[in-house]
């Protein structure tokens, strides 16, 4: 696995739509926790003044979550597990976002409860389990292994709730639960420790027929320790403990069910229903009643009387005190709980959450009463909140990584993207939206356009084609290309709502063949395997809504089979080569079987047989390749297909999901070394359709990339005639020229290299812009030729990488950098590493281990650092990074004073050093945060490398606080942006006074000052480059470059004299 | 736009209450102890036989999901000696398979339950939802039905089953029963140990729904190989129907589901 990715989700305006199905609020309540029926659990701030908002996203599980349970000691460890439908558990950190634990086992769990005795016990705790399977299940806390199960003697059946009994009195912990039929079992948990530990069998304490169905909760009252509440759906009732005879009865009203409830406080209880509302009942005492009409203590004066069964019974009944209901009564199911805090500043919240994916929250009363007059008091709803409105409210985070291309485009609001595909090879981002259009811009341009300041350049000039031809949403795209080379490069297939799938060629834009299907919207597109037996032919598999399954001939242009039989959505689609035969395995466990050549439908089989067809073709494929196509509807490219997965999130039923997306990006970050190691990952939710993207980052890879990068760099430049490569370059750049004449600093910039390009990396992105529409149409050339031989290929890809790299670096650097902290370094950021200012702040991803993944939501920011300071401060992860940063800058002097910082001398140097060295500094933390066991082993290298064996300490017993990756590496990079910047004011200051007297301007004289430093990147960089020329180019790169920066005098600039550029730099020549 | 309100407040309540009648058919095979009485529950008896051989005989009665009586006749191979054996009278063995079905049944019913009449459906997605949900615990109701345990010979022995009967059982034979399909099914393994000393190398059967003779095990410090395997199996007809009642309502929802879905293709705006 892969830990050194690092992942920036870019949002659409929609938000992923989240179903909650189970919810819970931390003990701290300061985190709200959501599982929803799509497979994401959702992470919601709280604050103390109990406002919503929310902050992460968890990815990982495939199926509907089913519950939610603390899975630690909270105090402890900020832990807690969720369930699904289909067996996954999963115990993530709360805080971090992070997947600690995650496990698949055969069992669906309805509820999880953690039980741990402290002094009686080893391990991290047990999580009770009860759900569709006999009695209750032990799982491990830490190891989510089963150990033990806790078995009844009779009646075993499913349980359906179940509550832990603390209770003082007998000083015994049990476990009270109650059966899908009715019966309630009650487990000794304390006594029956050791047992279980030697895994001899428990078996009930005692067992009692309820006569009540579908039971949904069941509480023990801890105030009296007496009373039991047990809620089914069409009533609820109260039993005395120590006998459990019945109290009291309460039906609910006809159209209502009640779905829980809770213990409030001594003979006060809540209940609710599962339409979202809620009812406090008072259990009244009839005797104390008949002396004082209207008692609300009856409580106390119960506690007078002996506490005897026989007086309990028949004198408690409910009397209904207060009431929460929902505004317009919702359609949707509700899942509600309750928190019941006594002490400050804790509240009683009454919580639930919507099919919708809104939450509600209810602050309930200490001393909740009724109105005067007696009838029951509505209790107002505090606060309400959906993932939308956050979306909403950040609006500029929430953009759609290709929505300022339709906004500019013709003023129309901007269309909702529905599906897209990456094709890493060409750096192309496909984006089909919901009106019809194909969008094909470049990825890593797209992305900084979304995502950086400034950049109205960049987004003026981002090439993008629009291709027009389907009439609805453009439902599924398939770049066939990706994986298997007998595919066209330049075809790529979209198949739209209309029921057509057209076959584009991508570089031109023109449709090359329309297949009208009429069998209802595209859902799928899909790559023929490899050892089909007519190799050379293109063919494609499409699936389309009406569970149809269509083979489309990409050369002849025909459609050669359309299966229209299916009754169930289509779940497999395998490929039998030596009988020419394609078999389709449906949702409901059914074979269609069609031959190929006539187009008809063979066998139709059920049941065992289907089965064993499926299987025994897997077997046969497998033997002569990785031919077969292993499709499951819901991920939208096989496992052989490599690069992208986009994944829906399909609630039920099982499907690949992210865990493929996530392994095949990571293989793919792992495999594909010479590439990529910058990657658009496009994600897609099930129920909307919207859509969004996660870049993914390699750090490690791209910190190999920038090293060999620039070694091959001063290579190239002192071989700079005789090498092929740079040739190659050359004829490039000279094409581009060719499109530059009338620019004039066209001609200076024909040998551009990589170095070159990145410190004046805002004309060359203007050159290429421009250079675009050659480069593609020079794209396309290369790959036609690549074909014949690979080895010019491979060249000129190498070469693009130098300055995708350093494009790459520069853009994960400006996601990482706290804007706004300290003005100074953002000058100098902007200025000299080129690392330009954020649009906005950026969701950052954490990729945990095994494919699980937490994406911070728009909106992440606004509690944690909300007024720092009066300047808008952007991107800062929390209040935390600047101490962290402050207290890394201290180690990092006292270590440096005796040294006398050799090292820092070299941050002020280059700017494309600069940008290295902060990127292997983040690769460095990474790494050490990730695998803190193998720091110890290796410390010695890494102290090498780090220049300090304190700083390297330091960021151990970082990670060892559970701070966050993030932070410990927004924080070393500001401390190391601080010492970067003081280095290079030192060296300013000596040269301050000659460019004082030059320029005799004490207005401008940040002007000078800041072409000093230029100059002095440029002096490394001349320094490689002999030919003066290229001086000539970067410096008007540099003119180019300040020209930008708003804060400038334009004229002033343009005035200033080149001679004196010349003349420094010839000086510093000398050497 | 008209035609959609009216599939949803017409024809979906009409399906769904084609569905709970269909189910709630189903459930009633199923023959629920209502509410935990377990009094009056028919007991059914089944003969099982093979098709051939008579070397197994059997007769199995079942009340609800469990087992409560069963008479096993045994005739060796070897020595032609005829083995009896039933349950002892206080015990009874649930078939864990059919109680798992029951209860998927019922909260599929309950699922439809909670929409009836009354309810209004608002979106399309509701109703997707909701028979997502459905079909769900339908399909795992049929799943328990179709596919029996793979249990692994070791857990066979451990398992409660072999204390159950009088006079007990030998300790070279094991009993299992399980369900498939339609099906009850009962298998005999009759068991000889393998001395430590045997050249013969040891390797553990995995889990299967049916071992096959020559599948060694350990169990007990004893390391035992399977001689002879025995199947006898008997059709209960209430299961069949209850499957065919799976299939049929399952076809529902999906019709349902495509109706729903043809809507949303039709408007291109977000209608859910």
């Amino acid at each position: 696995m892969k830990v050194s990715v690092q992942a920036v989700a870019v949002w659409g305006k929609i938000a992923p739509s989240h179903s909650v199905t189970a919810i819970m609020i931390t003990d701290d309540q300061q985190t709200i926790v959501t599982g929803s029926q799509e497979g994401q659990i959702c992470l919601w701030d709280l604050s103390s003044e109990l406002k919503i908002s929310s902050k992460e996203i968890l990815f990982g599980h495939t199926a509907s979550v089913t519950c939610l349970a603390k899975a630690r000691e909270f105090e402890k460890q900020p832990y807690v597990v969720s369930a699904t439908e289909n067996g996954e558990m999963c115990v993530w950190n709360v805080t971090s976002g992070q997947c600690i634990e995650n496990a698949k086992l055969p069992y669906r769990h309805t509820a999880i409860y953690y039980y741990h005795c402290s002094f009686r016990m080893t391990g991290e705790g047990w999580l009770l389990c009860c759900g569709e399977y006999q009695d209750v299940l032990i799982i491990d806390a830490k190891t989510l292994g089963v150990l033990h199960t806790l078995s009844s003697s009779q009646y075993s059946d499913w349980i359906n709730c179940m509550c832990i009994v603390h209770s003082v009195r007998i000083q015994e912990d049990s476990l009270v639960a109650v059966s899908v039929t009715g019966v309630l079992k009650v487990w000794d948990l304390s006594s029956s420790l050791n047992s279980i530990q030697e895994r001899q069998s428990v078996c009930e304490k005692e067992s009692k027929s309820l006569d009540c169905i579908n039971c949904q909760a069941v509480r023990f009252c801890t105030y009296t320790e007496r009373l039991l509440l047990v809620v089914s759906s069409t009533c609820w009732q109260v039993y005395d403990y120590c006998d459990f005879s019945l109290l009291c009865t309460e039906f609910c009203k006809s159209g209502q069910c009640f779905a829980g409830g809770e213990v409030l406080a001594a003979y006060r209880l809540i209940i609710w229903t599962e339409d979202g509302h809620s009812y406090i009942y008072q259990l009244l005492n009839r005797w104390a009643q008949m002396g004082n009409s209207h008692k609300k203590f009856s409580g106390l004066s119960k506690s007078i009387y002996p506490a005897d069964g026989k007086v309990l019974k028949e004198t408690v009944y409910p009397h209904l005190l207060c009431f929460t209901g929902v505004k317009e009564n919702k359609s949707f199911p509700f899942v509600m709980g309750f928190m019941n805090e006594r002490k400050e500043p804790f509240y009683k919240v009454l919580f639930s959450g919507e099919a919708s994916g809104r939450i509600t929250l209810w602050h309930v009363p200490d001393v909740p009463v009724s109105t005067f007059d007696g009838s029951p008091k509505e209790i107002p709803i505090t606060a309400t909140w959906t993932l939308q409105d956050n979306f909403d409210e950040h609006h500029s985070m929430s953009e759609g990584i290709i929505d300022h291309l339709c906004a500019s485009k013709d003023g129309i609001k901007s269309a909702v993207v529905s599906s897209s595909v990456y094709i890493p090879s060409l750096d192309k981002l496909v984006c089909g939206c919901e009106n019809g259009k194909i969008f094909v811009t470049l990825g890593l341009k797209t992305a900084r356009a979304r995502l950086l300041e400034n950049v109205s350049l960049l987004k003026d000039y981002l090439p993008y084609k629009v291709l027009n031809g389907h009439s609805s949403r453009v439902t599924c795209l398939l770049y066939p290309h990706d994986k298997s080379v007998r595919f066209d490069p330049s075809w790529l297939l979209s198949g739209g709502q209309d029921s057509v799938v057209i076959c584009w060629d991508i570089f031109t834009g023109s449709i090359i063949h329309q297949f009208d299907l009429q069998s209802g919207p595209v859902t799928e597109l899909l790559r023929f395997p490899e050892n089909y037996r007519l190799k050379d032919h293109s063919i494609v598999c499409c699936v389309c809504s009406d569970h149809s399954v269509a083979i489309l001939h990409l050369q002849k242009r025909v459609c050669l089979l359309h299966a229209r039989k299916h009754l169930f959505p289509v779940k497999k689609i395998k490929f039998d080569p030596v009988e020419n035969l394609l078999i389709v395995g449906c949702e409901d466990e059914s074979v269609y079987i069609w031959e190929i050549e006539t187009g008809t439908l063979e066998r139709h089989e059920t049941g065992e047989t289907a089965k064993v067809i499926l299987t025994s073709i897997e077997d046969s494929e497998y033997l002569v390749a990785d031919a077969l196509l292993p499709v499951s509807q819901e991920s939208k490219r096989n496992k052989n297909a490599g690069y992208k997965h986009s994944s829906s999130y399909k609630h039920g039923m099982v499907s690949y999901s992210l865990t493929h997306t996530e392994k095949s990006s990571d293989k793919l970050t792992d495999t594909s070394c010479i590439q990529q190691p910058f990657t658009i990952l496009p994600v897609k939710t099930k129920w909307n359709n919207a859509n969004f993207h996660i870049l993914l980052f390699d750090v490690e890879k791209l910190e190999e990339l920038l090293l060999s990068s620039q070694l091959s760099g001063l290579k190239s430049s002192n071989s700079f005639h005789n090498s092929d490569t740079l040739e190659r370059v050359k004829s490039t750049t000279e094409k581009r020229v060719l499109t530059l004449k009338r620019n004039k600093i066209a001609g200076s910039i024909s040998p551009v290299d990589g170095q070159v390009d990145t410190v004046c990396s805002n004309q060359v992105c203007r050159d290429k812009n421009a250079a675009r529409p050659l480069e593609e149409s020079g794209g396309m050339k290369r790959h036609k030729k690549m074909k014949s031989s690979r080895k010019i290929r491979m060249q000129p890809s190498g070469n693009i990488d130098v300055t995708v790299t350093s494009d790459t670096a520069k853009l994960l650097l400006s996601c990482l950098l706290p804007w706004g902290v300290d003005k100074e370094i953002d000058n100098l950021c902007v200025r000299h590493l080129d690392i330009l200012r954020l649009q906005c702040p950026v969701s950052f991803g954490l990729v945990s281990s095994e494919n699980h993944l937490s994406l911070m939501l728009p909106g992440w920011k606004c509690t944690d650092c909300g007024v720092l300071e009066e300047r808008a401060v952007i991107n800062l992860f929390s209040k935390r990074v600047i101490d962290l940063s402050n207290k890394y800058l201290a180690a990092a002097e006292g270590q440096t004073g005796e040294k006398d910082g050799p090292e820092n001398n070299d941050y002020g140097t280059k700017g494309l050093e600069t940008v290295f060295f902060l990127f292997s500094r983040i690769a460095l933390i990474n790494r050490i945060i990730n695998i803190p066991s193998a720091v110890t082993g290796k410390s010695r290298y890494y102290s090498m490398d780090f220049g300090s064996v304190s700083l390297l300490k330091l960021i151990c017993c970082w990670s060892d606080q559970s701070i966050k990756i993030i932070e410990a590496m927004q924080a070393v990079l500001l401390a190391e942006v601080q010492m970067a910047m003081n280095t290079l004011r030192k060296t300013t200051i000596c040269s301050d006074p000659l460019a004082i007297v030059e320029n005799g301007n004490g207005k401008l004289q940040t002007l000078p000052k800041t072409e000093e430093r230029d100059l002095q990147y440029i002096k490394n960089v001349s320094l490689l480059f002999s030919a003066l020329k290229h001086d000539k180019s970067s410096n008007s790169a540099n003119f180019q470059d300040v020209e930008d920066t708003p804060d400038r005098c334009v004229l002033e600039e343009s005035e200033s004299p080149g001679e004196r550029h010349l003349k420094t730099i010839t000086k510093y020549q000398v050497p | 736009e008209e035609e959609f309100k009216w599939l949803l407040q017409e024809e979906v309540h009409a399906v769904l209450k084609q569905l709970q009648d269909i189910l709630k058919e189903a459930s009633q095979r199923f023959a629920l102890p209502a509410g935990g009485s377990a009094g009056a529950v028919k007991q059914q008896n089944f003969a099982l036989s093979t098709s051939g051989t008579d070397q197994v005989k059997g007769v199995l009665t079942l009340q609800g999901d469990a087992l409560c009586q069963a008479d096993v006749n045994l005739k060796m191979p070897r020595n032609n000696q005829l083995l009896h054996f039933a349950f002892r009278e206080d015990k009874q063995w649930k078939l864990q398979q059919i109680q798992d079905a029951r209860n998927h049944v019922n909260q599929a019913i309950y699922l439809l339950m909670n929409r009836d009449v009354s309810y209004q459906f608002k979106t399309g997605s509701e109703v997707l939802k909701l028979m997502d949900a459905v079909m769900l615990q339908l399909s795992r109701a049929r799943n328990r039905l179709t596919t029996p345990a793979t249990l692994t010979l070791p857990e066979i022995a451990s398992s409660g089953l072999t204390k159950m009967f009088t006079p007990a059982l030998p300790p070279d034979i094991l009993v299992n029963f399980y369900i498939n399909l339609n099906k009850l099914c009962l298998t005999v393994y009759q068991l000889h140990v393998l001395q430590p000393s045997t050249t013969k190398n040891f390797k553990p059967a995995g889990g299967s729904i049916l071992h096959n003779p020559g599948a060694m095990f350990e169990f007990g410090n004893q390391r035992y190989e399977v001689s002879h395997v025995h199947k006898v199996e008997c059709v209960i007809p209430w299961l069949n129907d209850a499957l065919v009642f799976f299939t049929v309502s399952l076809q529902l929802c999906q019709q349902l589901k495509d109706k729903i879905s043809v809507f949303s293709s039709y408007w291109n705006y977000r209608p859910y």
